[in-house]
């Protein structure tokens, strides 16, 4: 189609040129045809050279119908060809070059697409490595908090627990010593000694009813 | 059989107590219900007859005045009688225990329960009795016991008070203090 749209048509003066050379040809032929055999067709001076004018007016009208034949029937056509081949080409190189275009327009887009796609990776990467890190700190703060929460409680419970023991074993102590207390109290107050605390108290008391 | 009721007793006990101060035989009636009490405590079967349900009330009243007629006063007789004839033969140890009461408030007289690792001489007691009475303004009646578990000294226990003068006592009161102070560091 690209080829019938761009082939060369001729022009009215060149069909017109080509027209009148045919028929200027062929005139040429019958000339040449009716003058063969003329005296004057072969003249002293071509002579020595063989040449007979009426062949060589034939050859000539023969030449130019010949010449515009060729040109009609191969020279044409090759040329057509020739032109539409090229056309083809240029339109092929120019397909080409507008896909080319295309395709480093369409890289260019997509390398600019990728490039701020990466930047969005990039940032959101960013941001959540930002993220991480703040919930990294927010957890270890949490841990330590808490572990530090639960070495204080350990500690009091510990000091708790051992306070209670201290305490159970001070009140161990105080229980075995007055038991003792009680033993050797028992086994040393004679009848004086008990006299002597009765006299005591009876000195002291105090009643208020 | 009826039921101890404290008040019933106390109703009887200042009957008795104002007939007895009318007539001034308040010492002989609270001997006599000291005795009859004490008669209750000692003879398991005397009591159990006197307690008994089944026994009809003109029996028992006939007994009790056969044993108790020309021992205890008048009045005291009077008083069993009513109480028997009442069904209230259960309340006696409550209207001794409110008869005594109410004697010594009348007397301004206080009870003290004296106890001591070992027993006290006579002159011990009245010093005792006479540094009471002085100290508090009121007579005193002394029930004295001995505790060997006080180890020494002597305790004394009156109204809601008591006085402890005991090396027992003391080792408490010692075991009390330290048991505080090892509380309070925790």
């Amino acid at each position: 189609m690209a080829t019938e749209n761009n082939s060369r048509k001729l022009t009215g003066g060149e069909i017109g040129v080509k027209t009148a050379l045919m028929i200027f040809g062929l005139i040429l032929i019958a000339l040449g045809y009716f003058v063969y055999g003329e005296s004057w067709t072969t003249p002293e001076m071509f002579a020595g050279l063989g040449l007979d004018l009426s062949k060589v007016i034939v050859n000539v009208g023969f030449f130019l119908l010949f010449i515009q034949v060729i040109n009609i029937y191969f020279y044409t056509p090759l040329r057509e060809a020739i032109e539409e081949r090229n056309q083809e080409l240029e339109t092929t190189f120019s397909e080409a070059e507008t896909l080319k275009t295309t395709m480093a327009q369409m890289r260019s887009d997509y390398e600019r697409r990728l490039a701020q796609t990466e930047a969005e990776a990039r940032e959101q990467i960013q941001a959540q490595i930002k993220e991480a890190q703040q919930l990294r700190q927010t957890l270890m703060a949490e841990a330590g908090e808490k572990a530090d929460e639960l070495v204080k409680k350990a500690n009091q419970e510990i000091e708790a627990e051992k306070a209670r023991v201290m305490g159970d074993l001070r009140l161990g102590v105080v229980n075995l010593t007055l038991a003792a207390t009680e033993k050797l109290l028992g086994e040393n107050v004679d009848s004086a000694k008990n006299r002597r605390l009765v006299e005591e108290f009876i000195d002291k008391i105090e009643v208020k009813a | 059989m009826a039921q101890h009721d404290a008040r019933i007793g106390k109703r009887y006990a200042q009957a008795l107590f104002g007939t007895a101060q009318r007539y001034d035989v308040v010492q002989a009636v609270e001997a006599d219900l000291d005795a009859i009490v004490g008669l209750m405590a000692k003879d398991k079967a005397f009591k159990d007859f006197l307690l008994a349900p089944y026994t009809s009330r003109e029996e028992k009243v006939k007994i009790i005045e056969r044993i108790f007629s020309d021992r205890v006063t008048a009045l005291t007789m009077q008083v069993l009688r009513v109480m028997l004839e009442k069904r209230r033969e259960g309340e006696i140890d409550a209207v001794y225990t409110e008869f005594v009461n109410l004697r010594r408030a009348a007397t301004k007289t206080i009870h003290v329960a004296v106890s001591s690792a070992e027993a006290l001489d006579d002159k011990q007691k009245k010093a005792l009795i006479a540094k009471i009475e002085k100290t508090a303004g009121k007579k005193v009646e002394a029930d004295f016991s001995v505790e060997p578990a006080l180890i020494g000294g002597i305790k004394v226990a009156y109204e809601n008070f008591v006085l402890d003068g005991s090396l027992k006592g003391g080792l408490a009161r010692l075991r009390d203090s330290l048991k505080h102070d090892l509380l309070k560091q925790f």
